[in-house]
């Protein structure tokens, strides 16, 4: 009988990641105005021929699929993201309406792939083929999206990655006409990294990167825009996200490197830096974008004191200029999301999935009614191509063409350093 | 007699010659890949120490799989949920201030942090075990993996997925002490691991052959129909192996939360490495169970440290691989 027992609560961990959290927002709306948080000037018209429409046609629902690792290696990521999509799905209770006056309701379907490029795929296509999603925002990790993106391509349905790698967006400098991305990639994070060794003197670094795709793709593009900047990288070596000794820390001292390079998350970047303090504690420590949210600090308090990084502007807003087009964006962002998390602090991730749910809703509510799916998916797509231009999100501002489905420039990140437990914009006039 | 001489020698060479020479071929092998990464003496100590702070918690954790396979014939998959209970409980308690802060809050939380991963140990012996004690064991085995896999849920749901920072014992807060003797980096917590390690072998050894509860173990493991005839209770030996085998994970779990950062997904990774260096004591051998753990830790780290450190876990399931083909070749001869 017991043994029953067990195998219910075995079955019931396995498929706990699986289930369908259905963030449903079915309800008519009486008011049929949208939810107006930043929207772009289109449809902020939009909602004003809405708002003096009669009674508006009921259209079909429109859905969002939405995938990210909520739990797994990732989760420090995937978290934040998640209550984004569920803080989103509440303030889009009321649906869309369209150009044309009629409303349609909108689900926003959030799935967890577990950290797992296996089960994040699974999820992804049952979500374009048995809940025929509009459009998906999927893959926290770039191994994730990496699995994703084909599925995508194949159904011809527009996905926004939360990934960063570049190679989501583009096979052998190709553009993959159905995905696109929102975070800053690794190569405007090892701009910024080389720009700033160079500002110091440093000629040699190690690398040293977790053992995942994110990581090996922070490395590439190490190794593609140092040695412009006359570095050279002396030893570089992987690490796992759960290791508790640093056998690398041997390499790192005998290799004579002026400064070490993380290419990492949280739990593993924490550890890592834990280490380089206690075994090199002269040479700088220069993190990647990967740690831009309060776990990296906690996790670590005293070693990651001093540790630079280019990081989103989401993390110091606060400190910026009132006329810098982003600011707006990024209090909302962070007044909503503390709010409705109850005083978790934001991440750039969570910014990340915020711009890509934000351009999904964009592109939902340019339809016009009549269209059937296939036609809905393609009408997104384009609208995300050719309608995203200087437009103000928490990652940076985003032009996004044809050839570039993310539409960033390296400055979209800002540099900034770790003081007094909390990240202080850095900006290059203070190296 | 000259013709049996030879031939003797012959065999002891070849024998000496084998062992010798991998040892010497292996020695080589480091030596030339550490070479080319420059490292001196201070590298391979360091290398060592490392190796024996992994190794003492894969030892803590293999003295969990003995105690319970030598008494009840499982091999119990959910230890490594114990470790992961062991720490995130003594976290929490921690953090909520139970027993106030600083040095007596942490006292108390890892106190507590055992005594409340025993009883989960116990349950689950009473809910999983107990009821199925008449399947075979590879039922049982399998049982065991259904209840890991049960725990780190059940943990998911508690905790969530981020990981959580326990202070270091010497200095009860987030930053550990460091020792540099001849330039080798040695953390307080290390200390704190190794000392852990030694003293819980000690008491179980002196346990199990000092006391009656302990005999009584033994008996059950060596004849369990036999102990039963002389009124030692198997299923209540049960019991009491799988709560000492939880406390004992939970132990690991707390000494080495401070060095790592608990995650409820920690369990399962630790567990194997766990079971790696308990099978090199053929699962019945407290203090080659512990030996192994040190072996096992020691290859990983040296060998990943001149080689790549992503192949870190290759190696230690190259050694259990080895281990269990030569446990094989044991158990054939035994059959004999």
């Amino acid at each position: 009988m017991a043994v029953v027992v067990v195998m219910m609560f075995v079955a019931a961990a396995c498929s706990a990641g699986t289930t369908a959290t259905t963030a449903t927002t079915a309800a008519p709306a009486t008011t049929a105005a949208p939810a107006t948080t930043a929207a772009p000037a289109t449809t902020a018209t939009t909602a004003v021929t809405a708002t003096t429409a009669a009674p508006p046609a009921e259209g079909v629902a429109y859905k969002i699929g939405f995938v990210a690792s909520a739990t797994g290696p990732g989760s420090s990521l995937g978290m934040p993201e998640t209550n984004t999509a569920h803080m989103l799905a509440q303030q889009w209770a009321d649906g869309i309406t369209g150009p044309d006056g009629v409303h349609h309701a909108l689900d926003v379907i959030i799935l967890d792939s577990e950290s797992n490029p296996d089960v994040g795929a699974a999820a992804v296509s049952r979500l374009i083929t048995e809940k025929d999603v509009d459009v998906l925002v999927a893959g926290t990790l770039s191994g994730n999206a990496l699995a994703m993106a084909p599925l995508a391509e194949e159904a011809e349905v527009p996905m926004i990655s939360m990934g960063s790698a570049r190679s989501i967006i583009e096979t052998d400098g190709v553009t993959r006409p159905w995905i696109f991305k929102t975070p800053q990639e690794n190569g405007h994070s090892a701009r910024w990294q080389a720009t700033y060794l160079k500002s110091q003197g440093i000629t040699s670094v190690c690398y040293l990167y977790e053992n995942s795709g994110f990581g090996q793709d922070t490395l590439n593009n190490a190794k593609k825009f140092f040695p412009e900047a006359g570095i050279k990288i002396v030893f570089s070596d992987t690490f796992e996200r759960s290791d508790t000794e640093f056998p690398q820390m041997q390499g790192v001292q005998s290799s004579g490197c002026q400064a070490v390079v993380v290419g990492a998350i949280p739990p593993g970047a924490s550890m890592v830096t834990v280490a380089l303090r206690d075994f090199v504690p002269d040479l700088p420590v220069i993190q990647g974008h990967g740690v831009c949210n309060a776990t990296f600090i906690s996790l670590a308090p005293k070693a990651t004191e001093g540790v630079v990084l280019p990081c989103g502007r989401l993390m110091v807003a606060d400190g910026l200029p009132d006329n810098d087009p982003q600011k707006p964006v990024l209090m909302k962002y962070i007044a909503d999301y503390t709010a409705f998390t109850g005083g978790d602090p934001v991440s750039t991730f969570g910014g990340h999935a915020w711009d890509a749910l934000q351009w999904a809703y964009m592109g939902l509510s340019s339809l016009n009614e009549g269209p059937d799916l296939k036609d809905r998916r393609a009408g997104i797509r384009e609208y995300i191509e050719t309608n995203i231009k200087d437009w103000p999100g928490t990652g940076g501002v985003f032009n996004v063409t044809a050839d570039d489905h993310l539409g960033l420039k390296y400055t979209g990140l800002t540099f900034v350093r770790v003081e007094g437990g909390k990240f202080v914009n850095f900006p290059p006039k203070d190296w | 007699m000259r013709d049996f001489l030879l031939r003797s020698l012959k065999h002891k060479s070849y024998k000496f010659l084998a062992v010798g020479g991998s040892t010497v071929a292996v020695v080589a092998l480091i030596l030339i890949l550490g070479a080319q990464k420059n490292f001196g003496p201070q590298q391979y100590g360091q290398l060592i120490v490392a190796g024996l702070g992994d190794g003492a918690i894969y030892a803590l954790i293999a003295l969990g799989f003995v105690m319970i396979y030598t008494v009840t014939g499982i091999i119990n998959f959910a230890q490594g949920a114990f470790v992961m209970l062991g720490s995130m409980i003594a976290v929490t308690l921690y953090a909520s201030k139970i027993g106030g802060t600083g040095a007596t809050g942490l006292i108390v939380a890892a106190l507590l942090a055992i005594v409340a991963t025993t009883a989960i140990g116990v349950i689950v012996e009473r809910l999983t075990i107990f009821p199925a004690r008449n399947a075979d064991s590879l039922t049982l085995i399998i049982i065991t993996v259904g209840v890991y896999i049960t725990l780190q849920g059940l943990a998911l749901i508690f905790w969530g997925s981020n990981a959580r920072i326990l202070p270091a014992f010497t200095t009860v807060a987030t930053s550990d002490l460091i020792f540099r003797p001849g330039g080798i980096v040695l953390k307080a917590q290390s200390l704190w691991i190794w000392g852990t390690t030694a003293v819980v072998l000690a008491l179980l050894m002196v346990f199990l052959r000092r006391t009656l509860l302990g005999k009584a173990l033994r008996a059950c493991s060596v004849n369990r129909y036999a102990a039963r005839l002389m009124g030692i209770s198997p299923s209540r030996m049960s019991i009491f192996a799988f709560g000492l085998a939880a406390a004992m994970g939970a132990v690991a779990g707390i000494v080495l939360a401070p060095a790592s950062r608990p995650i409820y997904d920690m369990g399962l990774k630790l567990g194997l490495k766990g079971f790696v260096a308990a099978a090199m004591g053929g699962l019945v051998s407290s203090p080659v169970a512990v030996l192994g753990g040190l072996l096992l830790g020691l290859t990983e780290n040296i060998a990943a440290g001149v080689t790549k450190s992503g192949l870190k876990d290759i190696f230690a399931f190259i050694v259990l691989i080895a281990v269990l083909l030569r446990q094989r070749r044991q158990m054939g001869r035994g059959l004999e």
